[in-house]
């Protein structure tokens, strides 16, 4: 079980609230992914859950139990740091230990959940060295052990990977996947990666200055999003933003499309501009257009190689069933 | 082969200043130690100058080791040592944590704590000597007298007056007595070398990382657990720093000897060198030799007992 559950939760620190009154509900066995710019509140949130930061007021509730006054370590969550946090004095077994050293498990249970975990986390041959002795991922690897043996209602991750290099960074969101799918328990993860929010969540938070701007599915924000700032920040490269004249044939303040929903022709295109820089990735080409007289720059997505290059004339046309339509308030018009 | 030996040249100059700075002295020391060799005397007037024709052998050695004061300032060089690092290690720890947290008026706390470090020794003992520890006109004798005074006051009341009269009279301490005078300088010198501790312990927990403590709440580790598991073992290596410089600083305390007692009852190895010196340099040098050996005895000893307890 780990169901939890935020009711007009606030934070302030001194004068200032970085957390407005704010309810949100995570459900039991749910992958929940926040993600936002950075400084808008994503930690903090992370950080009151756990019982690390106090509300200002409103109440956290874990299955149904209100624990907003109840010490962090009594409420049953793990949580992994972005900097491992591990014990640099304790070998990688002790580190693993230590939360049922502190919990007072007999020593065959420890022996056995140790062994348990170094099993599955390919730590069996690490296990008497020295934090200082492990690589970048093997550290992760030592601090998700460290909470796995727990057995916590719910892990909280605070960008766990962010110290990682691309390649591992791979490897280690698909261990954790993995993980969720094995042991089906609540995790609450925050990122800056797109990717990770993306393919790792059941659930997507989107922050923005300690508001939740939207809460869906990876696909429900993708196919509509709530408003200007989700649809901005969700997929990559960023969507389109047009405004003016073209928008006022939507009969919208603000329209936008996607760089995979504009399609290159080669003549009878909608819009027409110049290729600014083109990237060629081989399987995708993205291009930045200029001077279609619509917005500074469109970005568009052809797939495969298209032999275009910088100073080119590109015709564009977008597909009218993909465009989405924004009012005055910056709100989704349906 | 050349890119290092222009390196080597380099350090070269700093190396033979070290040995010449280190070696110099030991040497003639040495040297000392197996010669006769004295300041005054009328009927050997040929051994009040240094030469190998004076050669005595170990017969200096021979003489300090048959000196009734010898062993008794051995003795006393380890317990002073021993006792001061022990409750400036156990103070400064204590002191460092509770003052890590933040609270008002913390800055000036600090500037306060390390102050007495800023008192010269002869000054904190003749301070402390008269001033405090004196068993009528210091702190001490006027806090024994205010007691004695209370209780005597206090028989005389009526419920608990019967209680009262079952104390006895508190009697004063007399610090330049043989048997106190040791702890006497122990307990000046810890208070002036506690706020060396504190400054270095704190300085360890200001680099202390956050989140390795944010882990220990979550898992579960209390105020004593975080303690023990974190914050003593990062405080391994600055106690075995604060452990090493004291040691080395306190086997050879002398002016806190000298104002207390005058070594009446308390001689450590300094002092006694000190007495020998006064005529006889051989023996003194003997006793010097004597002193280092002790010095690297307990700085292996110390070092060993630190890194097993601490660095696990
Ligand atoms: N202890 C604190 N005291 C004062 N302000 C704080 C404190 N902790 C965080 N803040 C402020 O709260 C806001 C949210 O911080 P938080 O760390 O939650 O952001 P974040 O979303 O995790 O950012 P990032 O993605 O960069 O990690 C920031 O504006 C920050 O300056
Ligand atoms: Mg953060």
């Amino acid at each position: 079980m780990g169901q939890i559950e935020l009711t007009s939760v606030t934070k302030s620190f001194g004068d200032v609230q970085v957390i407005p009154p704010l309810d949100l509900t995570i459900e039991d066995g749910e992958f929940a992914v926040f993600v936002g710019p950075s400084g808008c509140g994503k930690s903090t949130l992370l950080r009151l859950i756990a019982g690390l930061e106090d509300t200002t007021s409103g109440t956290v509730a874990i299955d149904g139990e209100d624990v907003t006054q109840v010490s962090p370590s009594k409420r049953g969550l793990s949580m992994v740091f972005q900097t491992y946090a591990l014990y640099p004095h304790m070998t990688v077994r002790k580190n693993i230990a230590f939360p049922m050293r502190m919990a007072g498990l007999s020593d065959d249970e420890q022996k056995k959940r140790i062994a348990a975990a170094a099993e599955s986390l390919n730590l069996t041959d690490y296990l008497d060295r020295k934090p200082g002795q492990l690589s970048g991922g093997q550290r992760q690897r030592v601090a998700i052990g460290r909470a796995i043996v727990r057995d916590p209602k719910a892990f909280l991750f605070d960008e766990p990977l962010s110290n990682l290099d691309a390649a591992l960074r791979v490897g280690m969101r698909l261990e954790i996947t993995e993980m969720h799918e094995r042991m089906k328990t609540t995790m609450i993860y925050v990122t800056h990666d797109q990717v990770e929010a993306m393919t790792m969540a059941d659930k997507i938070v989107v922050l923005q200055a300690g508001v939740i701007e939207q809460v869906g599915s990876p696909i429900e924000l993708y196919e509509a999003p709530k408003n200007l700032f989700v649809a901005g920040f969700i997929g990559s490269p960023k969507m389109n933003f047009i405004e003016g004249e073209e928008a006022a044939k939507h009969s919208a303040k603000t329209i936008g499309i996607r760089p995979e929903h504009i399609d290159v022709v080669e003549s009878g295109g909608q819009w027409k501009g110049t290729v600014g820089v083109a990237e060629h990735l081989g399987s995708d080409t993205f291009f930045h257009v200029h001077g279609t007289g619509l917005a500074e720059t469109l970005t568009v997505r052809a797939v495969g190689n298209v032999a275009l290059k910088h100073g080119d004339k590109i015709e564009l046309n977008p597909r009218a069933a993909e465009v989405h339509r924004f009012d005055q308030a910056e709100l989704r018009i349906a | 082969m050349s890119d290092r030996r222009l390196p080597r040249l380099l350090q070269t100059p700093a190396v033979i200043l070290l040995l010449i700075w280190m070696l110099i002295p030991l040497g003639m020391t040495l040297y000392f130690s197996f010669i006769r060799y004295v300041l005054n005397s009328l009927r050997r007037p040929e051994w009040t100058s240094p030469s190998l024709s004076n050669w005595r052998g170990f017969g200096n050695y021979e003489f300090v080791l048959n000196n009734k004061d010898f062993f008794f300032a051995i003795q006393n060089s380890l317990l002073i040592v021993c006792s001061i690092l022990f409750a400036t290690v156990i103070l400064g720890v204590a002191i460092a944590v509770l003052i890590n947290k933040a609270f008002a008026g913390r800055g000036i706390v600090r500037v306060l704590l390390i102050s007495p470090f800023f008192v010269m020794p002869a000054v904190n003992a003749v301070l402390w000597i008269n001033m405090i520890l004196d068993p009528v006109l210091g702190l001490q004798g006027i806090a024994v007298a205010g007691i004695n005074e209370f209780i005597d006051g206090m028989r005389a009341a009526p419920v608990v007056g019967g209680f009262f009269s079952l104390w006895p009279e508190l009697e004063p301490i007399s610090f330049r007595a043989t048997q106190t005078s040791a702890w006497a300088v122990i307990i000046m010198v810890t208070w002036q070398w506690t706020p060396f501790a504190v400054l270095i312990f704190m300085t360890s927990l200001q680099s202390e990382d956050q989140q390795q403590k944010e882990a220990a709440i979550l898992d579960g580790a209390g105020a004593w657990s975080q303690f023990r598991f974190l914050i003593l073992p990062h405080l391994g290596r600055p106690i075995a720093i604060v452990v090493m410089i004291q040691a080395i600083f306190h086997l050879s305390l002398y002016a806190e000897i000298e104002i207390v007692s005058r070594g009446n009852g308390n001689k450590n190895l300094p002092y006694l060198i000190g007495e020998f010196a006064n005529n006889n340099i051989g023996a003194a040098s003997a006793t010097g030799i004597f002193a280092v050996i002790l010095a690297n005895i307990v700085a292996i000893f110390l070092l060993r007992m630190i890194g097993k307890t601490l660095m696990e």
